[in-house]
């Protein structure tokens, strides 16, 4: 990604077409090539089918049977996507809750990062510090994250509300409130913003400084030159944080274990604390492994819908537009 | 190695569930056991003391101990059984039905009648405890009852009698009333927000919170509900009890038992683990009695027992281990280390257990062997992790205060019955 930055920006001239490669004949010397491909890259190949692709068809068709992990599943069809789908009484509020999560904690996190790293990209003192600072959090382990949030979120004594209590907020108890417990996961996930950010800014050192020169020249303003500059330049990492946003949001795990073990009453449950519930302490592994493909499905629309609009905001820089 | 052990057990399983209701065929040849247990560094250091033990008496048997941290072990334990690689002796509590209705478990009534065990007579109530459809999976092995923890000087400066076991509902109202003091942010009481807590007023006050024979469960019946309504105003009527918020306002991993030993709260019912933290804090002035008890004495217990899983090549060597582990001898570590409360009532009243090296302080551990009567145990269903998370959700608004005790015990009611399929 930063890589295609680095290159001089496409002026007008058409991209060299690199895609004509006819069919040529093996050479020796290619099949020796060709080999030693197969020879670096097949502990990767055995490990995606022996550790992942094995699994993963097990556990399709664990998804139409009923296992406890004991005795021999029993094949029900459709019987768990049913259930889950229309008979569930928490399946769907669940999915909601994972949604609403995801919807609003990756849009945010990648405003929240951008202009971190719009800020820190300028030549302030300290900035050096300033990066580290704000990476630091994404360092630490998400267990201890989520016991320094259960302080943070605390009713009364917890820093977040003594402070809303001196600009006259009362305060929620974020934790144990239904309507609050979801935006305090999310305020958790920003705290965590500091990974786009690195990432943000090696794109920005990447943008060539002609293009803010022209644009200074042209009298843009600050914050013209960042929306037409920066931001277009930006947007391949932009992108990038946004697949793996929502890819990462979806599948939330350990904050809400540790922090709320989904309560109060399912307000704050997602979609992977709940497979894991139903395969490893409700003995429901079919049942789990449902949960686990319609999330997949879930994970794999929301991705392709990003795909697919890509087109109309994403600019590489080696590819020109009429 | 692998295959072999694999084929093994699949032999014995399938011997296993063909007869339904035997012991499975014993090789007597296989000397080798495994046995997995759950907690920390005592409860390793106590189990290990019993198992060697138990070598010096079958000098031929091989013992191993595997001990699985506690939040690990269902997981652990479910992937060793179902990939064939379960142990030979299985510690299990409140779980023992996920395997026995799975026919994952040896019955050991032969194997007791045999040996001539009387579990009720060496255990007390606890020896019924882990049954399933008629027949007996397991040896109690620890028990011990919730007891009242009571900050002395607290209870001084106030003016309180000290509790006892012919505390009522009412004698301990008052005493929470009069220990509890909002300007220094004192509570008379740790509360029964934990199921042990409320499903043991729920059976003082006559009710079931699963029916004792079959599990069906009967958490809106009036009686129960009349002592949802009695835990409830312990919060928001007296206020004699911290609800969460004000737990989590004293700190982050606050619950009862830290707020019993920074004086906080000034009674506490829980489990003999709190004896030792308490007993190492400095300046903490505290005793134990039986809790108190309702229109009926009724009080949870804490314990577990040790089962043979069917795949156990040798059940009958796992028996005579567990036997041995399970006999006054056998659990005379769990005593003397401190660990816990051994289920052996013999064990229970001897000075081993009442009088240890390792505590200093003079605690009335006399109060545990009190309780042994009093003990019930709700049902051990199958369905006993989804009944705890059922609990959570259902009645999360209701330990805040924003439910009725009718309408949370109806809801509650409604969940369960989706849940669990009672047995016959």
């Amino acid at each position: 990604m930063t890589s295609t930055a680095l290159e001089p920006p496409a002026v007008g001239e058409p991209a060299p077409r690199r895609r004509q490669a006819t069919r040529q004949k093996l050479t020796a010397h290619r099949r020796k090539e060709a080999l030693t491909f197969y020879l670096f890259i097949s502990p990767w190949v055995i490990g995606f089918v022996v550790f992942l692709l094995g699994p993963m068809l097990f556990s399709i068709y664990l998804s139409f049977t009923e296992w406890d992990s004991f005795t021999a599943p029993v094949w029900v069809g459709l019987d768990n996507y049913i259930t889950l789908l229309t008979d569930d009484p928490i399946f769907m509020k669940v999915m909601g809750n994972t949604a609403y999560y995801s919807l609003i904690s990756v849009p945010l996190g990648m405003v929240v990062s951008l202009f971190i790293a719009n800020l820190l990209n300028k030549k302030v003192r300290f900035r050096k510090l300033f990066r580290t600072l704000v990476y630091l959090p994404h360092l630490i382990p998400i267990v201890a994250v989520a016991l320094i949030f259960q302080m943070v979120f605390a009713p009364e004594a917890g820093p977040l509300n003594q402070a809303l209590a001196l600009i006259g907020i009362d305060g929620p108890n974020w934790l144990m409130d239904a309507s609050w417990v979801k935006p305090a996961l999310i305020l958790m996930s920003l705290w965590q913003a500091g990974g786009g950010t690195i990432l943000l800014l090696a794109g920005m050192n990447g943008i060539p400084k002609e293009l803010y020169e022209a644009a200074e020249i042209d009298g843009a303003s600050g914050f013209r030159q960042f929306w037409s500059v920066t931001f277009p330049q930006l947007t391949p990492v932009i992108f990038f944080n946004l697949i793996m946003g929502i890819i990462g949001s979806f599948q939330v795990f350990a904050q809400v274990f540790i922090l709320t073990g989904g309560g109060p009453d399912n307000a704050s449950q997602m979609a992977v604390p709940m497979l894991f519930d139903e395969a490893f302490r409700f003995y429901h592994m079919g049942y789990g492994s449902a949960i686990a493909w319609i999330l997949f499905v879930v994970i794999m629309a929301f991705t392709a819908l990003a795909f697919a609009t890509s087109g109309r905001w994403v600019f590489y820089e080696s590819e020109v537009r009429q | 190695m692998g295959a072999v052990g694999a084929a093994a057990g699949l032999a014995a399983c399938g011997g296993g569930s063909s007869s339904a209701g035997g012991v499975p065929e014993s090789d007597e040849d296989h000397t080798s056991f495994v046995m997995t247990v759950w907690g920390g560094e005592e409860d390793k250091n106590a189990y290990q003391a019993r198992i060697d033990l138990a070598k010096e008496k079958f000098p031929d048997y091989d013992i191993t101990l595997q001990l699985i941290p506690s939040e690990n072990y269902e997981q652990k334990v479910q992937t060793m059984i179902s990939s064939k690689t379960g142990p030979d002796i299985m510690q299990v509590a409140e779980n023992v039905n996920v395997y026995a209705s799975k026919k994952q478990l040896v019955p050991i009534d032969e194997l007791l009648a045999e040996a001539g065990l009387d579990l009720e007579e060496t255990f007390g109530p606890v020896g019924a405890n882990y049954t399933w459809d008629g027949a007996t999976y397991g040896v109690p092995d620890r028990s011990g009852a919730m007891v009242l923890y009571y900050n002395k000087d607290l209870f001084d400066e106030a003016g309180v009698d000290y509790p006892s076991a012919d505390w009522d509902w009412d004698d301990f109202l008052e005493a929470a009333k009069a220990l509890t003091d909002p300007d220094k942010g004192q509570f008379g009481y740790g509360g029964v927000g934990w199921w042990p807590q409320w499903f043991s007023l729920v059976a003082q006050n006559g009710g079931n919170v699963l029916d004792p024979e079959t599990g069906a469960p009967g958490v809106n019946s009036p009686e129960a509900v009349e002592a949802l309504q009695f835990a409830h105003d312990l919060y928001f009527t007296h206020e004699v009890a911290p609800t969460e918020v004000d737990y989590s306002n004293m700190g982050p991993e606050m619950g009862a038992d830290g707020a019993f030993q920074q004086g906080l709260v000034a009674m506490n019912s829980t489990g003999f683990w709190a004896v030792g933290g308490n007993a190492a804090i400095e300046g903490l002035n505290w005793d134990i009695a039986p809790f108190f008890h309702g229109a009926q004495s009724a009080v949870s217990a804490f314990g577990s027992a040790l089962v043979i899983p069917t795949a156990a090549k040798n059940p009958k060597g796992s028996f005579e281990i567990i036997q041995f582990l399970t006999s006054l001898e056998g659990q005379t570590p769990i005593a003397d280390k401190g660990q816990d409360v051994p289920a052996n009532l013999e064990l229970q009243g001897s000075d081993a257990f009442l009088d240890p090296d390792w505590l200093e302080a003079d605690v009335n551990l006399q109060a545990f062997p009190d309780s042994a009567d009093m003990i019930f145990t709700p049902k051990f269903i199958p369905e006993w992790n989804e009944m705890q998370k059922a609990i959570d959700d259902a009645m999360a608004a209701f330990w805040l205060g924003d439910a009725d005790a009718q309408t949370t015990a109806d809801d509650l009611q409604g969940r369960l019955e989706r849940i669990i399929k009672p047995s016959e």
